[in-house]
């Protein structure tokens, strides 16, 4: 068995794992990050195709929690995480959240100024911009929409960098904090699959882990490591958790934002490349509308999700475009590792006031389609009624039930939990209850869904706890 | 008042939906309403000739757009439309509390209207720790099962509509209500009542608040006047009474309406309530909703608020006491034939 030794080891490369990492090497401190997936040189696979989907997500993307009704999910599993194939769409956490957050939770350093310096300190590393020049036209129908109606509406910043000819390039991690980490002497290794924390009393002592090469040969490993961080995400940390025997406040209250998808047609030929920019915000932070990835693929997933005569249809796809109504939800799920099984089971139960809530955003996410032009609307749920107008709309609420509504998600938190003197898995700064060298930096520590894209809160976090590890060391 | 005089109501049709078209349609030049059949279009329109009908779903956007169509800017909105006990699954209450409400105030937004009374309800802020203790406007909510989390949400789209400017809204409190236009199920339990066979749950020395539908009126129109955007106020009778004391008046009111009053008080132990209430949360917990469960798990419990910031600030007055209010409900069902 191969064995590693490191100051800290970093189990995960994505928003978490590669802020803590750059966080302690360039404070001089030994790291090794280990992650599962395979290194993928950036920009190698079309944003949002299926040889992405192939490359760079668990599972090719397919994911699901289990319930009624179930919720895909989609995780990255590349060095880099979900930085990788996401959007890219930044949104800090928002005040008056942070503010309760600290409040009901007492959790310590965490007022506006601290949330801030940490914000700003990740964001000099990735740069956080608007689009240069006028809104792509799938943008573009949203923001017609909305001022139509009257409702607030805003481009969303991304970690976006532009080019002196507007191209713009994604700031994922394997572009920007993985090779700071790099540079300050981090080692970033791709293919180790973690299987359990070894535990000595209160302490870790290192980890157990699974190397898979380029052949694909399989070594074990064993890295020994005065302290460890998880940055699994918000599914994949409290398996880990779990398979180590860590159970208390380790993989219950997980949140998602669950979300219901529209196909609209339009006059116009739209753009395909990317996501829109635009978001309505007239109902946040209850209900977030804006756009999804657009491929002819998805649109014909989401056509098919409507019960919807697929090839008519894609006959003029060039004219379609797929945009979401996403919720805060009320309800809680779970992550649950099953010994032999190499991936935990997840579940989650929307309540009654969720499934309305997402009919809600359909209906007004509708409105604002008929308001921007759109002649025809497919809704996510097997046989709701096609709108062609406003009038159809009343249809859709009957038609988003257990049964019919095709729902999914990209946000996954809260399944650990942070806070002082409450049932959740870890302290202020992340580190788990009982396990004083142990930390958890990542979506799973947040303690609700933030309503928005989480990216930003985890790289926020994850700056600040490694900041207070550093402290420690 | 606003700008105009004109006034559109949701849940028109509703029990007190129909006590105020009947106040206002007399002294309005148009009286916008909103019911979800034609037989209720057609009862209504016998209130004046400035009712307007208009049948629709106040779930539906182009409904609601045909209902503010024409509509005078500035007018008022009441917005009465609710469900309370849904017909079989307790999704409804969401869609119509929750969804119907986020409607009415962005087409209240966007044509312009002046003030809007939203009209709520004590289950937000579920029951009285104690039985002393009544609600105020500065209790904190603490919903009861699912209509009680329906009605906080509707209430948190109010409260945000009014806080950002974008409608000049106010919401009334009502508790349990009765009056004239009461439902089946409220002939029902005064007939109970009166033939001793409603059951006391506990000893019946929790305490309710209750409205008369006429008092509860007379309180949305001082709001639609008076208050301040953003505000809320709880709006109930003079006094609250302790159980017995209801059951006590409403057997009185039909001594004196001239009917026989006949059987005992039977009782219940507080603990079929407790059931009674575990099981409700269950089967709401599964989608469902049994009203008679839903009645009983309440039953127990003190429901009192305090209205002395409506009388301050507002002034309200409720003019109908307890004894009274029963009588005229009575009075009401006989002349139009109620069995009680």
């Amino acid at each position: 068995m191969t064995a590693f030794q490191t100051e800290v080891l970093v189990v995960g490369s994505g928003a978490g794992g590669a802020t803590t990492a750059a966080v302690l090497a360039e404070a001089g401190r030994s790291v090794m990050v280990v992650e599962e997936g395979p290194a993928v040189a950036p920009g190698r696979a079309e944003p949002f195709s299926l040889q992405e989907l192939a490359g760079s997500y668990r599972h090719h993307g397919c994911s699901a929690a289990l319930g009624s009704p179930p919720i895909a999910y989609a995780e990255g599993c590349c060095v880099g995480g979900s930085t990788e194939v996401n959007s890219g769409l930044w949104n800090r956490l928002p005040a008056p959240l942070a503010e309760r957050w600290r409040a009901q939770l007492q959790l310590a350093e965490f007022t506006p100024a601290v949330l801030d310096r940490y914000a700003d300190r990740v964001e000099s590393w990735l740069g956080v911009s608007t689009v240069p020049g006028s809104l792509p036209p799938s943008s573009a129908v949203l923001e017609r929409g909305a001022r139509a109606l009257g409702w607030r509406h805003e481009e969303f910043p991304r970690a976006f960098r532009y080019d002196e000819r507007g191209r713009g390039t994604k700031q994922t991690m394997s572009r920007t904090v993985l090779p700071r980490a790099r540079a300050a002497g981090a080692q970033v290794v791709a293919g180790v699959r973690v299987q359990r924390l070894l535990r000595a009393g209160r302490r870790v002592v290192g980890v157990r882990a699974v190397r898979t090469h380029d052949d694909g040969s399989a070594e074990p490993l064993t890295i020994e490591a005065d302290h460890v961080v998880v940055c699994g995400g918000a599914v994949q940390t409290p398996a880990l958790l779990q398979r180590s025997g860590l159970r208390h406040g380790i993989g219950g209250g997980l949140k998602v934002h669950p979300t219901i998808k529209v196909v609209a047609r339009v006059p116009e030929v739209l753009d395909h490349d990317d996501v829109p920019m635009a978001r309505i915000t007239e109902f946040a932070p209850a209900i977030a509308i804006g756009g999804s990835a657009s491929r002819r693929g998805h649109i014909g997933l989401a056509l098919a999700d409507a019960g919807a005569d697929v090839s008519a249809a894609l006959g003029d796809w060039e004219h379609r475009f797929v945009y979401y109504a996403c919720i805060r939800s009320d309800a809680g799920g779970r992550v649950l590792a099953v010994p032999g099984l190499p991936t935990p089971i997840v579940t989650y139960r929307l309540t009654d006031a969720d499934l309305s809530r997402l009919a809600r955003g359909l209906v007004h996410l509708g409105e604002a389609l008929f308001a921007a032009g759109a002649t025809e609307l497919h809704a996510s749920a097997t046989g709701a009624p096609v709108a062609h107008s406003v009038g159809d709309l009343g249809g859709w609420w009957d038609a988003v039930d257990r049964k019919r509504a095709n729902l999914m998600t990209v946000h996954l938190t809260s399944s650990v939990r942070m806070g002082e003197g409450v049932d959740g898995g870890v302290d202020s700064f992340g580190v788990v209850r009982g396990i004083d060298n142990l930390r958890v930096s990542d979506a799973s520590i947040l303690p609700e869904a933030p309503g928005v894209n989480p990216q930003a809160a985890i790289m926020t976090l994850a700056a600040r706890n490694a900041d207070h590890l550093l402290a420690a060391l | 008042m606003t700008g105009s005089d004109e006034i559109v109501i949701t849940g028109a049709a509703g029990w007190l939906g129909r006590n105020l078209v009947e106040a206002v349609a007399p002294v309005r030049s148009a009286v916008r309403v909103l019911v979800q059949s034609d037989a209720d279009a057609s009862i209504l329109s016998l209130a004046g000739r400035s009712v307007q009908p208009v049948v629709g779903d106040v779930r539906n956007p182009a409904d609601l757009d045909r209902l503010f169509d024409g509509v005078t800017q500035g007018a008022t909105v009441v917005h009465a439309a609710g469900v309370i006990h849904p017909a079989g699954a307790v999704r409804e209450l969401f869609d119509v509390n929750v969804g119907g409400t986020s409607l009415v105030l962005d087409r209240a937004r966007r044509t312009g209207m002046g003030r809007l009374v939203h009209v709520s309800s004590n289950s937000p802020f579920g029951v009285n720790p104690s039985c002393d203790h009544r609600f105020d406007e500065a209790s904190a909510y603490k919903p009861y099962l699912a209509y009680g989390a329906s009605k906080e949400e509707a209430e948190e789209l109010v409260l945000t509509a009014a806080r950002r400017g974008d409608v000049d809204a106010v919401i009334v409190r009502p508790p349990w209500f009765y009056g004239p236009h009461q439902p089946a199920r409220q002939s029902q339990w005064l007939r109970a009542v009166r033939k001793g066979r409603f059951p006391l749950v506990g000893d019946g020395g929790n305490r309710r608040s209750m409205v008369f539908t006429g008092n509860l009126v007379h309180g949305i129109l001082r709001a639609e006047s008076v208050a301040a955007a953003g505000a809320a106020y709880w709006i109930a009778d003079p006094e609250p009474h302790s159980m017995l004391e209801v059951l006590a008046t409403v057997r009185e009111a039909f001594k004196a309406e001239g009917f026989e009053v006949s059987g005992g008080q039977p009782r219940l132990p507080r603990l079929a309530g407790v059931v009674a209430e575990r099981l409700d949360r269950g089967l709401q917990r599964t989608g469902r909703y049994s009203q008679p469960l839903h009645v009983i798990g309440e039953l127990k419990e003190s429901i009192v608020c305090d209205i002395s910031l409506a009388r301050q600030e507002i002034g309200y007055d409720p003019a109908v006491d307890l004894l009274e209010g029963m009588r005229a409900s009575i009075r009401w069902c006989v002349e139009r034939g109620h069995e009680l």
